[in-house]
């Protein structure tokens, strides 16, 4: 069986979400990182966000952004319900672990890509 | 002498028996219940987890011998089933136990027939027993099941009409018999969710749901409306169906959701005139496709007009055991219900959000 989360907390602080994983991992996904990803059809069809914005300062561009609600979509997925009001994206469970933002996840992405 | 004998005596004793399905001792399994131990007198209950437990009487005679080892002459062991609570049920069917999608891939390989006769074995074992077809455009299960009235609506619930003891919902039920159903997606999904919400369930040990061929819509709108316990697969013995079939595994395993076994359905031909056995559609595809996929095999269905028959006369052969056909559906029953057993320990989620 591949890991699924044992624990999701929607407010882990600082604009993050956590999850908790079967196999004891544990990974943290800034609010906006997890967005930008957002898996549904017209957020894939626009691409992610360009990294930088005109000014060179992204943040001031940026609206205050949370999940007000999250719901398990059958076995494999879960659905946020966004605080703009955005909730098409399904995150499957296996998209979410390769998501992981954490330096052990990406270096080993980085490995498998090389 | 057999004052001497404690209760730990009795459970250290009742430690090796062993489950062959969970793979676990029944004290450990928390099978053995209301244990009393009297003079040269021991009772106790053994409660399974599943009605139709294919290993029933094995257990039932290990357990009395492994206590009447110990030389107590009065061994009263009382039979019980309760299939267990999930911890990831869902709030639309809060209790129905156990939800298994009853699969193929290809169509006309007998899903309908095969999800028909499995409700009626379980059923017959005494389990409580749901069938949900979600062949929203092909629906058959009203005319396996024999059943004619239409559901009736009380308080905006749906009672599901009861035949042989199952509880059924169709399609077939709200449509005179030469209309059709000509809708796109969301449709679909409304009534998906219609069919287990709005749906007077109760109290279900297993709720099978048909499904139709294909990997499309239905499939998607079920597995993401709730957590499925599992699925089985149906498949005919040769390589074109097991293709197909295969498609519908990836599906599965894309959703999360466990493959309970493969069923070989019209398996072989026994010609009533001279007892030969013909291989029409080949045998024994779906065993090694089982095998090379590594689940479970639950079993095969040979191919018979009396099952036809039985199945357009609304009378699954399911309900007479003393048959062939009747005894090769209680068998693959027995083997699904001891897998849906195995799920629920080792694949069960349980997930908090907060």
């Amino acid at each position: 069986m591949p890991p699924v989360p044992a624990k999701i907390k929607l407010a882990a602080g600082n604009n993050t979400l956590v999850i908790q994983w079967s196999d004891g991992h544990e990974s943290t996904y800034p609010y906006r990182y997890l967005r930008s990803r957002c898996p549904c059809a017209t957020c894939e069809e626009a691409g992610p966000p360009p990294e930088q914005a005109v000014g060179g300062l992204p943040i001031l561009g940026q609206k205050p952004l949370h999940p007000a609600r999250a719901e398990l979509v059958g076995r494999y997925a879960l659905q946020i319900f966004w605080s703009d009001g955005h909730s098409a994206g399904i995150y499957a469970f296996d998209r979410l672990r390769k998501l992981c933002p954490c330096t052990e996840c990406r270096a080993l992405r980085e490995t498998a890509a090389w | 002498m057999s004052s001497g004998i404690s209760p730990q005596d009795v459970v250290k004793a009742l430690r090796a028996v062993k489950d062959p399905d969970l793979g676990r001792d029944i004290v450990t399994l928390g099978f053995v219940k209301d244990l009393e131990v009297g003079d040269n007198r021991v009772s106790f209950t053994l409660e399974l987890t599943t009605p139709a437990c294919p290993v029933r009487d094995q257990l039932l005679a290990q357990a009395r011998a492994a206590v009447a080892a110990l030389g107590v002459s009065n061994v009263d062991v009382r039979m019980a089933a309760q299939a267990p609570q999930r911890p990831d049920g869902h709030s639309l069917i809060p209790r129905v136990k156990n939800t298994v999608a009853v699969a193929s891939g290809k169509g006309g390989v007998g899903k309908s027939t095969v999800a028909a006769n499995l409700a009626v074995a379980l059923q017959r074992a005494g389990a409580k027993v749901g069938l949900m077809d979600t062949d929203v455009y092909g629906p058959s299960v009203p005319v396996l099941m024999g059943g004619s009235d239409a559901p009736r609506v009380v308080e905006g619930k749906i009672e599901p009409p009861i035949e042989y003891g199952v509880k059924i919902i169709s399609m077939g039920y709200f449509l005179p018999k030469d209309e059709a159903v000509i809708w796109r997606g969301p449709m679909l999904h409304k009534t998906i969710h219609q069919f287990l919400g709005d749906v007077r369930w109760g109290e279900l040990d297993y709720l099978l749901m048909d499904l139709p061929p294909g990997t499309g819509d239905i499939q998607l709108s079920l597995s993401q409306t709730i957590p499925l316990t599992g699925a089985v697969i149906v498949s005919t013995p040769q390589d074109l169906a097991l293709t197909v079939a295969a498609k519908a595994i990836a599906m599965f395993q894309k959703l999360n959701v466990p493959i309970l076994g493969i069923i070989e359905n019209m398996s072989y031909y026994l010609c009533p005139q001279c007892g030969h056995r013909e291989e029409i559609f080949g045998h024994g595809g779906a065993r090694e496709a089982a095998q090379k996929f590594g689940f479970p095999f639950l079993g095969e269905v040979p191919l018979d007009p009396s099952i036809r028959v039985h199945s357009d006369n609304g009378k699954p052969v399911a309900l007479d055991d003393s048959t062939a056909y009747g005894k090769a559906f209680q068998t693959v029953a027995g083997a699904l219900a001891a897998q849906v057993s195995v799920a629920n320990f080792q694949t069960a989620q349980d997930i908090s959000i907060e």
